[in-house]
């Protein structure tokens, strides 16, 4: 795919020269360092603990904590992505080099997802931190940052998607902020609905069930094959969406 | 090297480009003239490929540039107008990644980069970042980008706008040079850039082509004047040169105790306006009205071009273009 590799080398410098991008990894990480402080002391009272209920789960799979930040720092990490590039102009030089829009749009998107990835680095650190000073199910660990990686994945095409269709970088960071929130708020359903097909759906598409799921270490392929239904559709309607502005 | 047919464009129902036929070889330098708003910029964005055309084709070097977008993108160094670039990145660096872009392979990069710093005389701001360059700067930058890779076509839109008048002369001076190896199409509303620096014209107005030819041809279709210094009656003056044939129109002004006449003639060769100037002024001495100072002048380009895009609804349909 020509220009994903100059493209994504690209992005992932651009994001790392704006202040914005270390404001919300910086707001990510203290709000992840009050999230683990406190879940560390509520376990430091307790006498005896049960296998799957250890602070690695909790971590990953019982508080809103872990991911309602996500819902504002991916918005934030793919406003740029295209209308930015809109605004300046730059997508003009861009898109009249021989390179194929696909390769644009995955530099761009790979980009992000990598820079995401960063973010979650450094609470690794608390992983590391509890096995010195108690047992850490390293299973548990990795399925949870699969997890984490899956939904934030998704999250970052719907971001990308809206870079795309918006004029402005704040309306697309509004756009991807509601349409991730309505994602997680039909998720939500699943304990409001009565029983039937739109529990089911909720329960399917529920980034709170599958976080508890693979928290305890449960992978299972149908959550993953949603979230990848969830990277796939908006990065193809993006590539439609970027093509579509030379016939406006 | 660029073939246009029959392009249009509309933006919301509005018609930018119209109908637009036109040719460039290879080797020309084509100067893309239009006053403001006659959409220069809208037809090099579809020879470019970062517009869509409503209607018509484009090929490029014989790669239509929707079928084969990348085989004719790699055939062209664009420079957008106002040459947008990323403000965070270093010239350098900006370079190293459009010509990663553009496909120049790794061990080239450094010399190729260097090479193009050169031609467009940002050396000495490689190190800069993009953001702290004057604007002069940052065209040469965009100039800079386009010449990458040797492209065989050049489209630069109005590469010297903003500049100043040293700038101006310098970019001109560069055209000039690119001209041995490239074909290129610059669009300026600048005219007397295109005498310096072009062979041939393609002049658009409302979207429309009015004129396509080398200078000296577009310089021929406006019409030459004559200007006499006249002794006599302004009334006898002018029932003298309504009678005669091959004036398409007329002035007669009063100055103390001679009278300025100024005909526009409807002569098309050097031939025929020695021809005309004999007839008018010996129907003037025949009119006993005393010849004292006779002046041909023909247009310069400024003035056809003034007439070409002023009157262009009429010329575009008696238009000689190319198909």
């Amino acid at each position: 795919m020509r220009g994903l590799w100059p493209i994504f080398k690209r992005e992932v410098f651009a994001h790392f020269v704006t202040p914005l991008a270390w404001v919300a990894m910086t707001a990510f990480l203290l709000i992840q360092g009050l999230h683990f402080f406190l879940i560390v002391q509520h376990f430091a009272g307790q006498l005896d603990l049960s296998a799957d209920a250890g602070p690695v789960q909790t971590y990953f799979g019982q508080t809103m904590m872990l991911y309602l930040p996500l819902l504002f720092v991916c918005p934030v990490l793919t406003m740029r992505l295209f209308a930015e590039e809109r605004r300046s102009g730059t997508i003009e030089p861009l898109l009249t080099a021989p390179i194929e829009t696909a390769g644009v749009v995955l530099g761009k998107y790979l980009a992000v997802v990598l820079i995401y990835a960063a973010m979650w680095l450094p609470t690794l650190l608390y992983m590391l931190l509890l096995s010195r000073y108690g047992e850490v199910d390293w299973h548990v660990v990795a399925s949870g940052y699969l997890a984490v990686l899956a939904i934030g994945a998704g999250y970052l095409a719907i971001g990308t998607m809206t870079s795309a269709l918006a004029k402005s970088q704040l309306a697309a960071a509004l756009t991807s902020a509601m349409a991730i929130i309505g994602l997680f708020m039909i998720g939500v359903g699943e304990f409001i609905f009565p029983e039937g097909i739109g529990r089911d759906i909720a329960g399917h598409v529920s980034a709170w069930a599958q976080m508890n799921d693979f928290s305890r270490g449960i992978i299972d392929s149908r959550r993953l094959v949603f979230d990848a239904t969830v990277v796939v559709l908006p990065l193809f309607i993006t590539v439609r969406a970027v093509d579509a502005w030379r016939l406006e | 090297m660029i073939e246009v047919e029959h392009l249009s464009k509309s933006y919301r129902g509005i018609e930018a480009v119209s109908n637009l036929s036109f040719r460039v070889e290879r080797g020309q330098v084509v100067g893309f003239l239009g006053p403001n708003g006659a959409g220069k910029s809208t037809t090099l964005r579809i020879l470019a490929g970062f517009l869509g055309a409503s209607s018509g084709r484009v090929r490029i070097a014989g790669f239509d540039i929707v079928d084969e977008r990348l085989q004719a993108l790699r055939q062209i160094g664009y420079m957008p107008e106002t040459s947008p670039l990323y403000p965070e990145m270093k010239v350098r660096e900006y370079l190293a990644f459009r010509a990663e872009l553009k496909g120049v392979a790794r061990t080239k990069r450094r010399v190729e980069i260097a090479r193009c710093l050169e031609l467009a005389r940002v050396s000495e701001m490689a190190g800069v970042p993009i953001g702290h360059l004057s604007k002069g700067y940052r065209q040469r930058v965009g100039l800079a980008d386009a010449l990458l890779n040797s492209p065989p076509l050049l489209i630069l839109d109005e590469p010297t706008a903003g500049l100043d008048p040293n700038q101006i002369r310098e970019v001109r001076a560069l055209i000039a040079t690119l001209a041995e190896e490239h074909t290129v199409l610059v669009s300026t509303h600048i005219l007397s850039e295109v005498e310096a620096s072009c062979s041939r014209a393609v002049v658009i107005a409302k979207g429309r082509l009015v004129a396509v030819g080398s200078i000296d041809e577009i310089r021929g279709r406006g019409r030459p004047e004559l200007t006499l210094v006249l002794r006599g009656t302004e009334a006898l003056v002018r029932a003298t040169l309504s009678g005669l044939d091959g004036i398409a129109s007329a002035t007669v002004e009063v100055h103390g105790d001679t009278l300025r006449a100024k005909a526009i003639l409807t002569a098309e060769d050097d031939a025929a306006l020695g021809e005309a100037t004999e007839r008018i002024v010996r129907a003037l001495a025949q009119a006993d009205v005393g010849v004292r100072e006779v002046r041909t002048t023909t247009a310069t380009l400024e003035e056809v071009f003034a007439t070409l895009t002023r009157d262009d609804m009429n010329s575009a349909t008696t238009d000689e273009a190319a198909p």
